[in-house]
């Protein structure tokens, strides 16, 4: 073999093991769909901290390259970097200790002071069993369609963690879906909130909620989690993590634990879980039929938990005395897309009454709701798994 | 004196608290190991092996197949097996073989046919064809049983005494390779799941979905109705003792205590006030320091300039 001949051979060599070379059409599909996520988040302003990691997460994921050769460099080949830091999102650790975080950062006083406003978290979470009961006349299998269902509850981490668990095979394309829904709030929930609501419920004002002692704010996480959990065991990773942080935050002697759970350890789970979900969108293993299904009755869930959210507000009123009735525009915030979902009650408050401000109410269904998803994940974890 | 006396005592009381907290780990440490080793089942006797299962030495013997029906490893070192009540600790389960520790929901099998010398699963004693073989198996304390069996005299050659579920207490069964039987699973699960039983089970009852929406929601809705009821009697336990300390107050103090501001009271009559005070005290605070402006020459480079640093992040 003469020096030109092996050079030749090599090149040749070095060449299929190229992006170029092994690049189909459904990696450019994906790599188009991680610029649009790229592209929503930083020029629409739609969910950054989630799109941009998830979107750039999609181009590291989809650059083609000779998944036979052996390079331990694909999410889904054992042993590799992308892979270990998928553990998080496979064995579903990654979604605790985001509630961890979250418990952290929410402040439950609206919830505390008016209780009753935990029952409309409870009705949206209709959207999950709506579209489970969708999913199965689609033709999934239960748990696969329990694990579709989930994007309802509009909880990232709690649709990772159940997906985990029930149908790892759709993981993908159910985070993906969750967390583009959840970034889709404020075009998908006003529609329907106006749909459903008069002008005159629009205006209704809510008195000031009471103001809540420390001792009640220290109790209600551990209340909480005893509750829940004793009806839900299923429940203790998630909701255990939730009302941990919680009280971390509340008990005023763990400032520092806090501080760390709510922002370093938060941003540190979101950066690893957005992106690698994102790169576990693989065109191979993304880009099916099923796919499509999954972001279809994804939408839908949204939509019944919002519709139910808010129908079940209304019907609540019926039953409320005049001075105690509450604006269905919070009923949407029954989803548990913290806070964004209390935020659009509150936009849409503000646009038909410049002087109603719904935030501080609709943040206690809003924060129930997250409550009311892990607690329907346990359900479905302990009925399918 | 009193400072030593509260130094003393302070030591002392950090004394008892560490002693404390050692007690709770080994009571929780011990707690945790009784629940581990509870989860070990007798699952499967061979008594007469003939034709079945062979062991590393190419011989065929009777076994005794264990199971750990937890979700958690274990480790079943220096626990005892024996086919005696009257002596517990006749086998005892060496330390330091790799294959005492058991993974989740597994098997391992100990030969027994007397052949201690070849290695940790070879126990001590035979098991007798044709009487009951009692078979038993004790923890580290060789007090504490934890499983036992009586493999029934009616085995014949190749049959094995199995639990019919792994781990599970409901009943024993003869297995054997002959028809009619359910097969004998050395190390082997003994009732092997065929993909997702559960939602298998609700795909046959609940086509449609709507009973598990039903049941689900009226969970969800049961466990955020507790907690709403709950708060709402904190609540109202919270109002009457603050209540009640009001009132403990007033009277401890003979004073009306008002909550609420007079109206008259607004903020920009008491602004008023408060600047009338000052003009008339001519009161303020006397500063020590004199804040000036002076120009502060510094050698400039490109590479010092915060400006061109790479560190600035760009801000929408």
């Amino acid at each position: 073999m003469s020096f030109s001949e092996f050079l030749l051979q090599n090149l040749q060599q070095f060449w299929e093991l190229t992006g170029f070379y092994n690049a189909t059409w459904q990696h450019f599909v994906m790599l188009g769909v991680g610029l649009f996520f790229i592209w929503l988040a930083i020029k629409k302003d739609f969910e950054p901290m989630l799109l941009v990691p998830i979107g750039f997460g999609m181009l590291i994921g989809n650059i083609p390259f000779n998944t036979e050769a052996g390079l331990e460099i694909g999410i889904y080949e054992e042993g590799s970097v992308l892979n270990i830091l998928y553990n998080g999102v496979s064995a579903g650790w990654y979604p605790p200790l985001i509630f961890l975080g979250i418990g952290a950062m929410t402040d439950f006083s609206a919830l505390i002071a008016n209780p009753k406003l935990m029952l409309i978290g409870a009705a949206a979470q209709f959207g999950i069993f709506g579209a489970y009961m969708v999913a199965l006349l689609l033709g999934f299998a239960p748990d696969q369609a329990g694990a579709i269902a989930i994007i309802g509850g509009a909880d990232g981490p709690t649709a990772i963690f159940l997906s985990s668990k029930l149908a790892p095979n759709l993981m993908g394309a159910i985070a993906v879906s969750a967390y583009s829904y959840m970034a889709l709030v404020p075009v998908i929930q006003p529609p329907i909130m106006r749909l459903l609501t008069t002008k005159h419920e629009r205006v209704i004002k809510m008195k000031p909620a009471r103001a809540v002692s420390q001792n009640e704010k220290i109790i209600f996480p551990i209340v909480g989690l005893l509750l829940t959990c004793f009806v839900v065991p299923s429940g203790i990773p998630l909701l255990g993590m939730l009302f941990f942080g919680n009280l971390l935050r509340e008990c005023g002697v763990c400032t520092r634990l806090a501080k760390t759970a709510s922002n370093a350890m938060t941003d540190m789970v979101t950066i690893l879980l957005g992106m690698t979900v994102g790169a576990s969108t693989q065109a191979s293993e993304f880009l099916t039929a099923q796919t499509i299904g999954i972001f279809a009755l994804g939408f839908m869930a949204f939509i019944i938990a919002s519709t139910s959210g808010v129908l079940f507000v209304k019907l609540f009123n019926l039953f409320l005395p005049s001075s105690k009735k509450i604006n269905p525009l919070i009923g949407n915030a029954g989803v548990s897309a913290v806070p964004m979902s209390a935020r659009i009650s509150n936009n849409l408050g503000l646009e038909y009454d410049p002087s109603n401000y719904l935030l501080m109410h609709a943040m206690g269904p809003n924060v129930a709701g997250v409550i009311g998803s892990a607690v329907a994940a346990g359900v479905l974890l302990g009925f399918l798994a | 004196m009193i400072g030593l006396t509260t130094k003393t005592f302070n030591i002392t009381r950090m004394k008892r608290n560490i002693l404390l907290l050692l007690v709770a780990i080994a009571v929780g440490s011990l707690t945790l190991s009784a629940q581990g080793r509870r989860s070990l089942r007798i699952n499967e006797v061979m008594v007469q092996n003939e034709n079945d299962y062979v062991d590393d030495y190419g011989q065929r013997g009777a076994w005794i197949e264990l199971f750990n029906s937890s979700f958690a490893p274990l480790q079943i070192s220096s626990i005892f097996i024996t086919d005696d009540p009257n002596e517990p600790t006749k086998y005892q389960v060496p330390l330091g073989d790799v294959r005492t520790k058991l993974h989740k929901r597994s098997h391992i099998l100990f030969w027994a046919d007397g052949y201690k010398t070849r290695g940790a699963t070879h126990l001590n004693f035979k098991l007798v064809p044709g009487v009951d073989n009692w078979i038993g198996v004790y923890d580290a304390d060789g007090i504490t049983l934890i499983d036992s069996v009586t493999v029934p005299a009616s085995l014949t050659a190749d049959q094995s005494y199995a639990r019919r579920f792994d781990g599970d207490s409901d009943g024993w069964e003869i297995r054997s390779s002959e028809e009619g039987f359910n097969p004998v699973t050395p190390a082997g699960f003994n009732h092997v799941k065929e993909g997702n039983s559960k939602a298998a089970m609700f795909a046959e009852q609940d086509e449609h979905g709507f009973g598990m929406a039903v049941i689900a929601m009226c969970v969800v809705f049961s466990a955020l109705l507790l907690l709403s009821v709950c708060f709402y009697i904190i609540s109202k336990i919270g109002e009457r003792t603050a209540s009640s300390n009001k009132a403990k107050a007033q009277a401890h103090t003979g004073e009306m205590v008002s909550t609420e501001r007079p109206s008259h009271d607004s903020g920009e009559e008491i602004a008023a006030i408060v600047m009338a005070l000052h003009d008339h005290l001519d009161a303020h605070d006397t500063e020590s320091t004199i804040l000036t402006i002076n120009k502060v020459k510094r050698a400039y480079s490109p590479w010092s300039s915060k400006l061109y640093n790479m560190r600035q992040l760009p801000h929408k």
